[in-house]
């Protein structure tokens, strides 16, 4: 199977290199996989992630995201890269200005469907994240929970081949986070997605075989 | 409600320059218009000895547009009135030629005296009226208006600048999240702004839309009842069609460069 990810010796640092935050990391995530990211807070989670959707170029070392070398790639292609991904925010990063409906088929919008199928998918994910009654709310008007799951619908609606979430549940309560946790499992399982999730707790109840990466002290090791 | 506030934020602003523009080129061809008028009326007057042409004058200083002989024998018939026809002929002899010397241009009275110098250097010339006094105090005046103009013209522009570059800010502010949400889901520059090009032409467009009904406006009423005649008799020189189209491009350049300034401000930088 083909790697989707995969970290070479990889450095990632801010300032120039001054602050160090992952340190000579290498690992690799295959297709379909489900991967969760750990690691005390500050530790470089969210950055490792960010990486990934190429938010921070690789200070040292080799990364490459669904067959693009992240030192190399260029601006074009990395939104290329990002129109095929689904990216999930701990705080939803949802346009308040948009309605419900609009906000989940972003990444349709960005790819310039029509309306029509706008519409029709707009009502399908609306549907799978029970949501449906909220179509024309604004993101403003919806509970924590609520929101998150609109995110969550955004990042699914193109079918990416690979979904990366920072601490999507981190706001949210139990009951929604058990919403979000069965989503994403399912977009693993049964669309073949590759999902990695960045969270400071993997949930108790987890029904599909997944990794587990914990970040420490700059590096990055699988726990088995 | 704040759209409209947010809308007229940007109209207003970017009225003032297009009227500051269209000011200019109502301003271009009220003066070159009531300059030329000025420059007909005006002749110089040369006494000589010899006949003129146009070309040798011209050859003598390329300020001179034509020469105009002025009627010798009705010169002549008042200071020969009632005198024998002899007497007459020897004074038609002795008579010299007169002349009007029209300009090219609308010149300054430095101008005036050294085309009067190189027309006194000619043989035969014998004597060369600028009236210059009368001349000189209408071109000050002339070109006093034109400079108050200018400076406020440059004045509206400054303010309307300054305007513009604050409701871009105000812009930034309300699109920025948009834009960067837009740009971590891969949609390019042109998608991300695009919904601001639309509210900007919008906006362009009303906004020259208002300013030709401000100055058709002045044309149609204003200028029928102006005390100055010039402008009454002159009605067309304060609208002109064409230049719609030319406020509409102008305003369209500010769009572009207004909304490619808050695209660019509010593009990811990469982090590390
Ligand atoms: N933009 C930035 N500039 C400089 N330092 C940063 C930046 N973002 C994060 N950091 C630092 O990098 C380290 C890791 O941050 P982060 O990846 O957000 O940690 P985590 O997500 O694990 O809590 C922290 O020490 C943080 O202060
Ligand atoms: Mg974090």
């Amino acid at each position: 199977m083909a790697n989707v990810i995969s970290a070479n010796s990889l450095t990632l640092a801010y300032d120039k290199g001054k602050t160090v935050v992952i340190n000579d990391a290498t690992f690799t995530i295959e297709q379909g996989e489900f991967v969760f990211i750990t690691g005390p807070s500050g530790s470089g989670k969210s950055t490792l992630l960010k990486s990934m959707y190429g938010q921070i170029k690789p200070y040292k070392g080799k990364l490459s995201v669904g067959g693009f070398d992240m030192n190399r790639i260029k601006r074009n292609q990395l939104l290329q890269l990002r129109r095929n991904m689904g990216i999930v925010f701990q705080d939803y990063k949802l346009i308040n200005e948009w309605t419900v409906e609009k906000n989940v088929v972003l990444p349709l919008i960005i790819t310039g469907y029509s309306l029509d199928v706008q519409k029709v998918q707009a009502e399908k994910l609306l549907a799978h994240v029970k949501l449906s009654e909220h179509a024309h709310k604004y993101p403003l008007e919806l509970s924590g929970g609520e929101q998150q799951r609109v995110g969550v619908a955004r990042a699914l609606s193109k079918n990416p081949f690979l979904i990366l979430a920072d601490e999507p549940t981190g706001n949210l309560d139990e009951f929604s986070s058990g919403v979000v946790w069965d989503l994403l499992e399912n977009a693993c399982d049964q669309l073949n997605a590759t999902v990695v999730v960045v969270t400071h707790k993997i949930p108790t109840i987890f029904n599909i075989p997944y990794r587990h990466f914990i970040i420490e002290n700059g590096g990055v090791h699988e726990v088995h | 409600m704040k759209s409209i506030k947010e809308h007229l934020m940007f109209i207003l602003p970017l009225m003032a320059m297009l009227i500051g523009i269209e000011f200019i080129l109502v301003f271009n061809r009220i003066t070159s218009s009531y300059e030329n008028k000025l420059k007909n009326e005006y002749a110089i007057l040369v006494v000589s000895k010899k006949t003129l042409k146009t070309p040798f004058v011209r050859s003598i200083d390329n300020r001179i547009d034509t020469v105009e002989p002025m009627n010798r024998e009705e010169i002549a018939r008042e200071v020969t009135a009632g005198m024998q026809d002899a007497a007459i002929a020897a004074i038609m002899k002795d008579l010299p030629y007169f002349y009007r010397i029209h300009l090219t241009k609308y010149f300054s009275l430095k101008d005036l005296k050294e085309i009067r110098d190189n027309l006194k250097k000619v043989n035969g010339i014998l004597n060369v009226e600028i009236f210059g006094k009368n001349y000189h105090s209408k071109h000050s005046m002339f070109e006093l208006v034109k400079m108050l103009l200018n400076i406020f013209i440059v004045m509206l522009f400054a303010v309307s600048i300054l305007l513009v570059i604050k409701q871009m800010q105000v812009w930034q502010l309300a699109h920025k999240e948009r834009m960067q949400i837009m740009e971590i889901f891969g949609a390019p520059m042109m998608l991300r702004s695009g919904i601001l090009f639309k509210v900007a032409l919008t906006d362009a467009f009303i906004a020259t839309i208002l300013n030709m009904g401000l100055f058709i406006y002045f044309k149609n009423k204003w200028a029928k009842t102006s005390d100055v005649d010039f402008i009454k008799n002159n009605p067309d020189l304060l609208f002109n069609i064409s230049d719609f189209f030319l406020l509409f491009l102008l305003a369209i350049v500010i769009v572009i460069i207004s909304v490619f300034y808050v695209a660019f401000k509010s593009r990811e930088v990469p982090e590390g």
